[in-house]
């Protein structure tokens, strides 16, 4: 009975005897299980659904850098479908329960109906108390519908901060096929401002509880005893760079402009505040969104959505001559003995008309303090253009700033190249005249011009302007910095020091800005005014103080309204005030009660 | 001299295209299986590349000359132990394994490429002219070169694979032409091993049907004592390596062998598995339609549990589909294996058949419930680059050797 040696016939049948009786078996009991006990199992599938139930982590509140909170949450009820589970002609008698127009429960299925059948679909976000107790007390008949408590933003401190938080949004198709791993229809994500930069912080790990239904999908516990529940976790807490008074006055003291203010702490490129005017109402956007209320919002001829800080570019005006006599200075074509005289205007192919009349001979700190236009039209030509524009961009000036909200225009610096683009090679040398007095092609964003103040107070270093300083750790609640890159310009002291004296003459001596003259809280600035060929100029003013230790610096645009130190200027002195002063109360109270310090404000630096 | 013109004489469409069919029906899986999973949403797109990676693979070794494969097979064994020896000292872990290399985010198996290598080292080993099957000195060598990846992976531990090396090195053997005394010598150690595992009153039932088959057999009496003693050693030395054991290592082996060990664990999967396809039905649930998928009753189910996949979204029809074309390609295989002379080719094609073979039986067994539950891949349909290449790789050799099997018959 031996078989035969290799791959002989026998040793071959047997082969194939074992790989047929192995398939046949398979076969067989395939048919077995699912032909003849096909209705067994398909009644223990049945009777053994685990329903997921998605449990929506608190999203992420944002405090003030004296950690007030000043965006938090509250609570509201959404409507879920599960449609899987749903008889759709239950939905004329839900859309009257819960105040929709008819049809409006299918649409919202009709539309989400690639997603998997077994997950609720939130039909209607806000719905009313009332319709919740309905909907409680109805429940048993209504399969596959539930409600669930989820969180809405609310704004505590008083701050509209439109343009600075931003608000969520339903997520779109188009976000929700990118990142589906995370994300189910009707989810709200961050859709601008912090609220979209931070969101992957900000939303935490959603969780899930597991339960058991049975055929007639009434709930029959927990599966495997919770063992795979998936507890949620609370999103981030931020802590903003904002300072909740600042922001505060500059909100109120721009509600009646059209414009926007932006104030930074000059050694760490902390925002302090940002505004811009007109604002909306972020509360319309936590809850359901009204069309009348988004048309409006669209239709606005003062665009109330668009961030004018950060993103209107507008010629820096006499600003901009702070940028010129920096160039300057540092490149050494100028120093601070070097006199030009003003005789009321310069001749390059036509005359170029300085204001307030001949301002005589003029140093650099003196034609700053004058704002003397004569000085400055003179200065770009022996600066040249491409140095010129080289050194804005050194300062801030025709790129993105880097802020940490997705809104950031990048402005304009023009050079050689740009004109030669669009004149040739022969390109007029009259069109610097005005680039040296801020107005022309050159333009920037009120966040840039507060930047570049906050660069000239710190002597050319700073940090990459930020909103969000950092978040509080989950468990213990301790201060987690982010964080942002250095800025170096790599310009020399002495060319600071130069400027800022013109700076602080023309507030405290005989300049454009003396009203806000005073020694409480040493403001150093400059007036601006952007020509506007639409209508009315836009005022300008950038400042810092205290002038000998600068701790905020500050760029105000109002738009249509004239002169700078009339409308501008008095914007910002409120704001400095609130700061500097604040924090001068600050001190005295922490040192009637010292020791009772809390460690938040010991880990922040 | 002839010429041919006609594809078919040079490649085996049919076996071409039962991949072709088998690995996109796979993708289907794969693409059901994670759908609503978010850990694992990436895995549909990766096996698309492996797949397409996969069949450059096939083409290069169609084309090779035939005989590469005995000029690698001993380099190549032996990389395959080197690298099974390195996984073992710095291997990644992943889920209690330590069988994975890590590249960057790329993952590596060295147990999956050790099955080619293994199949090469045993045909070339066997079929080396002076290599006589019957004496003891060649099977034990045999036995050598064979055991000692299984011994490798043995220790990563890798239960499923271990037991498609030692059907792999026992069809070779069967192939090579052991005469039924010498598989008897061969099987006997496994079994007494196995047994003692269980416990020592089945250690000495499996002793005593060694008696009785030695007493069958009527050979000499200092050859039978010796064969004994062989099995007394497998059994004991099976407990020492036992106790050697990690006790997560033990646990594991212990689960094996009794599932209901673990309740929650692995059978809790088998009860879910059976639920699956048998409430598939005829034509199953549809695709994304079925609750024990999409709900992820079975974990990772795009790995060693996609036949329920397929068995609970396509019912019997697929099902049955997807057997038919491993039923195909396997008597294809065979085919081509007993068609060629050469002893080489032909013992490496039934390794190969082996490897499939024992794949699908362990996979599909486990899920039907006939067996208990032992994780490994289904060939072509489970995700997974490393087994996806090796495999294709493993087809390639076959389509290869039809290619030129006019030459060696």
């Amino acid at each position: 009975m031996r078989p035969e040696g290799f791959a002989s016939i026998p040793r071959k049948t047997i082969v194939y005897f074992i790989v047929v009786a192995c398939f046949g078996l398979f076969a067989f009991r395939l048919v077995q299980m699912q032909i003849i006990d096909h209705q067994a199992f398909d009644e223990k599938s049945a009777s053994n659904s685990i329903k997921p139930l998605e449990q929506v982590p608190l999203r992420g509140v944002f405090y003030d850098r004296n950690m007030e909170v000043i965006t938090g949450n509250s609570p509201a009820y959404t409507m879920r479908i599960t449609p899987a589970e749903y008889d759709k002609s239950l939905s004329r008698l839900l859309e009257t329960v819960i105040d929709v127009d008819s049809g409006f429960i299918d649409k919202v299925l009709y539309n989400n109906r690639f997603y998997s059948k077994y997950l609720p679909i939130r039909i209607k976000r806000g719905i009313d108390f009332k319709a919740v107790s309905w909907l409680e007390e109805n429940s048993e008949h209504l399969h596959g519908v539930d409600f669930i408590v989820e969180m809405q933003r609310d704004y505590p401190a008083g701050i509209i901060g439109s343009h600075l938080f931003g608000y969520e949004k339903e997520i779109s198709p188009a976000s929700l096929e990118k990142e589906k791993n995370y994300y189910s229809p009707g989810d709200y994500v961050g859709n601008s401002g912090i609220e979209k930069t931070y969101e992957k912080e900000l939303r935490g790990e959603k969780g899930f509880n597991y339960v058991l239904v049975d055929a007639k999908r009434k709930e029959t516990g927990k599966f495997k005893d919770g063992k795979m529940d998936k507890p949620s976790l609370k999103g981030r807490d931020l802590v903003l760079s904002i300072d909740a008074d600042v922001q505060r006055v500059a909100e109120e003291e721009l509600k009646k402009f059209r414009g926007a203010a932006v104030a930074i702490e000059p050694k760490t490129g902390e925002i302090l505040a940002l505004v811009s005017t007109p604002e909306f109402d972020l509360n319309q956007f936590s809850y359901v969104t009204t069309k009348e209320y988004l048309t409006g919002l669209y239709t606005d001829p003062d665009k109330p959505l668009f961030n004018r800080a950060t993103m209107s570019g507008k010629p820096a005006g006499s600003t901009f001559k702070i940028m010129a006599a920096i160039a300057a200075l540092d490149m050494g074509v100028i120093n601070e003995n070097t006199i030009i005289t003003c005789g009321g205007g310069f001749y390059f192919g036509r005359f170029f008309k300085c204001h307030g009349g001949p301002h005589g001979p003029l140093n650099v700190v003196h034609a700053i303090e004058k704002s003397c236009n004569t000085f400055f039209y003179n200065l770009i030509y022996r600066i040249g253009l491409d140095k010129w524009s080289e050194y804005a961009h050194r300062l801030g000036f025709g790129h993105k700033t880097g802020i940490d909200i997705s809104e950031d225009a990048p402005g304009l610096v023009p050079n050689s190249k740009y004109y030669e683009k669009i004149y040739g090679p022969n390109w007029p040398r009259s069109i610097m005249a005005s680039l040296g007095i801020g107005q022309g092609e050159v333009s920037a964003t009120p966040l840039q011009l507060a930047q570049f103040v906050a660069l000239v107070a710190n002597n050319g270093n700073s940090y990459t302007p930020h909103l969000v300083k950092g978040y509080l750790k989950e468990n213990t609640k301790e201060f987690i910095p982010y964080k942002f890159n250095e800025i170096r310009t790599g310009i020399g002291q002495r060319a600071f020091d130069i400027v800022k004296q013109g700076m602080i003459l023309v507030v405290q001596g005989a300049g454009t800005a003396t009203r806000l003259k005073g020694d409480e809280l040493k403001i150093a600035g400059k007036t601006g005014t952007a020509q506007n060929p639409h209508g009315k100029d836009h005022a300008l003013f950038i400042c810092f103080a205290p002038y000998d230790d600068p701790k905020i610096a500050i760029a105000v645009v109002v738009e249509n309204v004239g002169f700078g130190a009339t409308y501008a200027a008095p914007i910002a002195q409120k704001m400095v005030e609130a700061y500097l002063l604040k924090n001068k109360l600050k001190k005295e109270g922490l040192q009637k009660n010292k020791g009772s310090n809390n460690q938040l404000f010991g880990a922040r630096q | 001299m002839r010429i041919d013109y006609k594809l078919e004489d040079k490649f085996d469409l049919g076996l071409f295209l039962s991949f072709l069919i088998l690995f996109c029906i796979g993708l289907a899986a794969i693409y059901s299986a994670t759908y609503n999973n978010h850990a694992a949403a990436g895995n549909f797109n990766r096996q698309l590349y492996w797949g397409l990676a996969s069949l450059l693979v096939f083409f290069i070794v169609y084309y090779l000359p035939t005989t590469t494969f005995s000029m690698i097979s001993v380099p190549s064994y032996l990389i395959s132990i080197l690298f099974l020896i390195a996984v073992l000292v710095i291997g990644r872990r992943i889920m209690g394994h330590k069988s994975w290399f890590g590249f960057g985010s790329f993952g590596f198996q060295p147990s999956e490429f050790a099955k080619l290598g293994t199949i090469l080292g045993l045909a070339w080993y066997l079929s080396k002219k002076k290599v006589d099957i019957e004496t003891f000195k060649d099977i034990i060598i045999t036995l050598g070169i064979g055991l000692l990846p299984v011994g490798l992976i043995f220790l990563e531990p890798d239960m499923g694979t271990t037991f498609v090396y030692l059907g792999l090195i026992l069809v070779m053997l069967f192939w090579k032409g052991i005469s039924l005394f010498g598989l008897f010598i061969v099987l006997s150690p496994a079994i007494v091993a196995l047994s003692s595992l269980f416990g020592t009153v089945y250690f000495v039932i499996a002793l005593f049907l060694v008696i009785v088959g030695l007493f069958l057999f009527r050979k000499d009496l200092f050859f039978s004592g010796a064969i004994l003693a062989l099995n007394l050693g497998a059994g004991f030395f099976t407990e020492f390596v036992f106790n050697a054991l990690g006790p997560h290592q033990q646990k594991r082996i212990l689960t094996f062998i009794d599932p209901n060990s673990d309740p929650l664990g692995s059978g809790y999967n088998a009860i879910q598995a059976k639920v699956a396809i048998g409430s598939g039905g005829l034509f199953g649930k549809g695709f994304l339609s079925g609750n024990q998928t999409q709900l992820q009753f079975i974990p990772e189910q795009w790995t060693d549990f996609i036949f329920c996949v397929i068995g609970e979204e396509f019912g019997f029809i697929g099902s049955i589909i997807v057997l038919i074309l491993f039923f195909y390609m396997f008597l294809r295989i065979i085919k081509i294996a007993s068609s060629t002379k050469d002893e080489f080719i032909s013992l490496t094609l039934i390794g190969i058949l082996s490897v499939y073979f024992f794949h699908l039986a362990i996979n599909v067994g486990m899920v039907i419930g006939l067996i208990p539950i032992i994780g490994i891949p289904l060939p072509f349909i489970s995700y997974g680059g490393s087994s996806l290449l090796v495999n294709i790789f493993m087809l390639g050799i076959v389509a290869n050797v039809y290619r030129t099997r006019k030459n060696y018959t």
